[in-house]
């Protein structure tokens, strides 16, 4: 959460189920029944009272020694409800890379998405709560079909030498070549994950 | 009459209670365990985070090129959703804000670790294959 009265705005609040010792980002185990997917390529995700943490801002505040000092965490519960829509043309996705720590090393058939939700959260000692809405606002969304690690096959690698992602619209296996313009100069962004920009219509 | 609609209607909110709290299967206790990806991106001040940032194409960086890793689990096979987001938020006091959101699902069959021995052994792992929902949030 932002808060965009101060100058320049700031993040002043990060909430996520905080990452698992053994390195799982963020990640939480739900039922079957908080996510329902329809026939028509839409996902519904309905979660209440999921245990997380408010790290103000990610990254967190710099430690006193990093990587050892305590990181300072206050728990609380978030509830959302969201619908993700897909549309847009599949591309394939298929694995360039056989390095494991490479973002390339997947292979997946994906059609854009877009997602809207409302939210509500509160930390445990009830001292501060907020609620609120969210949407793509025209930002990047994905949804689709993949498998990785073990489930990857011989044959799914790309035979080109391209070290970039091999991705493709329809059934053609040309590389991905569209390119699109980067945000215009006026609009207002905000660093997701303290780097990446997300558009905000306020 | 009313005495046992009272109670039936106590029991159905005791019922709804329970099942909301067991909503999250804390993955600590899963028997098998999920495996993170092995790579991620480095986040200055933090390290490798076991995630990628998936963006459009020509917007390299700050995303990750378009085809990047949407995951954050290996060994994982199965439906992928995601997508970034922005809009209004109000605390109790009534300070607003604006909240942005990534949050994915992640459905299928995984491949990750249990205890092959856990009896005479401190917990040695070997693979095995389960499946679930997960959520990032």
């Amino acid at each position: 959460m932002w808060d965009f009265s101060l100058k320049p705005p700031a993040q002043v609040h990060d909430f996520s189920p905080w990452t698992l010792p053994n390195g799982l980002f963020w990640i939480v185990k739900v039922p079957d029944s908080a996510v329902q997917f329809h026939d028509d390529g839409s996902v519904t995700l309905h979660l209440v009272d999921v245990p997380v943490v408010d790290a103000y801002t990610f990254p967190p505040p710099a430690q006193t020694v990093p990587g050892i000092s305590p990181i300072q965490l206050n728990p609380a519960k978030l509830s959302l409800d969201i619908t993700y829509e897909k549309g847009g043309n599949p591309h394939r996705v298929r694995p360039t890379s056989h390095d494991p720590l490479s973002p390339f090393n997947w292979a997946g058939m994906m059609w854009d998405s877009t997602n809207s939700g409302t939210f509500s959260l509160s930390y445990d000692d009830g001292s501060f709560s907020a609620s609120g809405s969210f949407a793509s606002n025209g930002n990047f969304g994905e949804i689709g079909f993949e498998r990785n690690g073990v489930f990857l096959r011989d044959g799914d690698f790309d035979q080109s030498t391209d070290q970039s992602a091999s991705s493709s619209t329809g059934s053609s296996l040309t590389n991905h070549a569209v390119v699109t313009s980067p945000s215009s100069a006026g609009e207002r962004t905000v660093l997701l994950k303290g780097r990446v920009p997300v558009k905000v219509v306020r | 009459m009313a005495r046992v609609k009272f109670l039936w209607m106590l029991f159905v909110f005791v019922a709804v209670s329970v099942v909301l709290k067991a909503q999250i299967q804390p993955i600590p206790n899963l028997k098998i365990q999920p495996v993170p990806i092995a790579g991620g991106d480095l986040v200055p001040g933090y390290g490798i985070a076991n995630l990628f940032v998936p963006g459009p194409p020509g917007q390299v960086p700050p995303y990750d090129p378009l085809g990047a890793e949407p995951n954050g689990l290996t060994n994982f096979k199965g439906q992928v959703v995601m997508g970034y987001t922005s809009g209004p938020a109000t605390d109790n006091k009534g300070k607003q804000y604006v909240v942005i959101t990534d949050i994915r699902v992640y459905k299928g069959t995984y491949r990750g670790g249990k205890a092959a021995d856990s009896v005479n052994t401190a917990g040695a792992t070997v693979s095995d294959t389960d499946s679930g929902i997960f959520v990032e949030i």
